[in-house]
């Protein structure tokens, strides 16, 4: 799925100066498969970026479509579609249910399109170093841990673009590669790009492609 | 999971007010409008005039005996009474200008012969379901309707003869005759006459009106006729109203007519107070559910926003919110319906043992009410359901 911006503006940034080769104002191109890093300080629009991709957000000028098609004139049939088996999200708050255990939290996110047995899911819990907190309720893990279950859970389910909005802020540098790790893996088997919005750190992972704000 | 997610941490106390006053709502909901029907169909089907109709006249004075104050009808007065809001109808009661004979003609029956006096009502009074009323010169029957005094009478003189007594079923074979006749009996005409039903509400056998009209043309002496009884029909449960207004215009009926008129308009008029307020309770308690449906999606909004973020279908959600509820509600509907059926076991009991004996059966009424408060609340919490589900998209 080929997504294009087409010189975007959201309202809040309306009012900011932004260089000529930042994404909003500009004509923006996210080829399908492609590795792309969003490189951003803070207060720049890299949550904007991924809340208004994703089409959560409507206050903005300007075009966004997925292979050609304005995501304005989808509707919620087509989003939920979009959102099952296009597009996945880590989001910068995360968005877990805190009173559900791990188990529960990325059961509810792959029993839509069942995409793993709950042994590969916890597998993946193992190779993040998590799979003891697997009956654990989400809201009483850290959020260093809460992050790989985000994680975890984006990866539950067939998508062509993943978006993380900064799915490593709480994470040590060897947590972050398990999870860049498990992420490229992902990606790969299922020709999937995804974006990374991060402030400032590349992970020494070879990106195809870096974004500005 | 997701009833978990959605329904498990919720303060009930709000929910299970709501469901005890639904419940109770419900169960007097059914009680009343079940024996709102019951106490209205009361007296159906044992009579042949409908069960709010009375037959009066006015009251026989001292003065109307010396002549002094008319018992008769005048069309002006009929109409007057007509025009009150508690009145369904006002007919005039026709009786014979010519001189009639009864007489049994039957080989099975001791001969019995009378000089009798007919009447006749508006077929609007009469409950004509099963009877052929019509009847046109040249007729092989005159359709009649007996006083059930008269049966009465007939058995007493068939038991007195040693002849066994007659049913209703067998008296309607009977064979009668009337002899007409005119004054000076120069003109006679003997026709057959056929039992259709009886009535405990009229003293005088009852014919179709174009018997009376054919007889009285053919030999009344042509004095004019006078109306000195009426037949009222009233609205249901406001029988009280018949009354005082029978009172004031010094008016009378028969006693066991105004009983029967005046016990089914208070017992009507007392159920219609609970109907009233089981609708209320009904209401009430499902605006109550309403609003705990509502207080719940606001407190699950996080939850709701995410799963369809996620890709959970809006209607996915809907539906969970809409089933839970709706279950709550059948739940709350069953057991109304059980507790009524234990109600209805001992109000059955003591009607029948106060004297009325009112059809234990279920009414369609009562259980179409709860069907439509069952539908009504469902629409309404579909409808709720997809507000508040799709304010968080």
């Amino acid at each position: 799925m080929k997504i294009k911006l087409d010189k975007v503006m959201p309202q809040p940034l309306a009012s900011i100066k932004h260089s000529d080769k930042s994404i909003w104002g500009n004509e923006i191109e996210l080829s399908p498969q492609k590795k792309i890093l969003l490189n951003a300080s803070s207060g720049k629009g890299k949550s904007t970026f991924a809340t208004t991709v994703f089409g959560l957000r409507d206050d903005y000028s300007g075009t966004i479509t997925y292979d050609g098609r304005d995501i304005r004139t989808l509707n919620v049939d087509d989003w939920t579609e979009i959102r099952m088996n296009k597009l996945s999200v880590v989001f910068q708050d995360l968005q877990l249910f805190p009173k559900l255990s791990v188990r529960e939290n990325l059961l509810l996110k792959n029993s839509l399109t069942d995409t793993y047995s709950e042994e590969e899911l916890k597998q993946h819990l193992t190779m993040l170093e998590i799979e003891d907190k697997w009956e654990q309720k989400c809201g009483l893990l850290s959020m260093g841990q809460q992050q790989r279950v985000a994680i975890v859970r984006s990866l539950a389910q067939p998508f062509e673009w993943l978006i993380m909005d900064e799915p490593f802020s709480h994470l040590d540098e060897e947590n972050t590669q398990r999870c860049l790790k498990l992420i490229d893996a992902r990606a790969n088997k299922i020709n999937a790009g995804f974006v990374l919005t991060t402030l400032g750190d590349d992970h020494n992972f070879n990106f195809d492609q870096e974004l500005n704000l | 999971m997701l009833n978990k997610l959605l329904f498990k941490n919720q303060d009930r106390k709000q929910l299970v007010i709501a469901i005890i006053g639904a419940f109770m709502g419900i169960t007097f909901l059914i009680t009343s409008i079940h024996y709102l029907i019951k106490v209205n169909e009361f007296g159906e089907g044992e009579d042949i005039l409908g069960p709010n109709t009375i037959i009066v006249q006015k009251e026989v004075s001292n003065a109307s005996t010396l002549g002094l104050s008319k018992t008769d009808f005048s069309l002006n007065e009929i109409e007057k009474m007509k025009a009150n809001h508690f009145i369904k109808d006002v007919k005039p009661v026709l009786a014979n200008n010519f001189d009639i004979f009864f007489k049994i003609d039957d080989p099975l029956v001791p001969p019995f012969s009378t000089v009798i006096f007919i009447q006749t009502v508006d077929p609007d009074f009469i409950e004509l379901d099963e009877i052929d009323w019509n009847w046109k010169e040249g007729d092989e029957y005159v359709p009649m309707i007996m006083p059930r005094d008269f049966i009465v009478m007939l058995n007493t003189f068939m038991s007195a003869n040693n002849i066994p007594q007659v049913s209703d079923d067998l008296a309607k074979d009977i064979k009668i005759v009337f002899e007409l006749s005119n004054k000076d009996n120069s003109q006679k005409e003997t026709v057959k006459v056929k039992i259709v039903g009886f009535t405990s509400e009229v003293s005088s056998l009852l014919v179709p009106e174009s018997f009376m009209t054919y007889g009285n043309d053919k030999f009344s002496d042509g004095s004019k006729q006078k109306i000195t009884q009426i037949m009222i029909s009233g609205e249901e449960s406001k029988f009280g109203l018949v009354e005082e207004m029978l009172k004031k215009r010094g008016l009378e009926s028969k006693d066991s007519q105004m009983i029967v008129g005046r016990l089914k308009s208070m017992v009507g008029t007392l159920f219609l107070v609970v109907l009233g307020i089981s609708i209320i309770a009904v209401f009430v308690s499902g605006l109550v559910l309403i609003q705990y449906m509502q207080l719940l999606m606001s407190r699950n909004a996080y939850e709701v926003r995410t799963l369809m973020r996620m890709g959970h279908h809006p209607k996915k959600i809907i539906r969970m919110f809409f089933v839970y509820f709706v279950k709550i509600f059948g739940i709350v509907a069953s057991l109304g319906l059980v507790l009524f059926f234990i109600f209805k076991f001992f109000l059955d009991d003591m009607f029948s043992t106060g004297g009325l004996y009112i059809g234990t059966e279920i009414t369609i009424g009562s259980i179409a009410a709860l069907l439509i408060a069952y539908l009504l609340f469902a629409f309404a919490s579909y409808r709720t359901a997809t507000k508040g589900i799709f304010n968080e998209y």
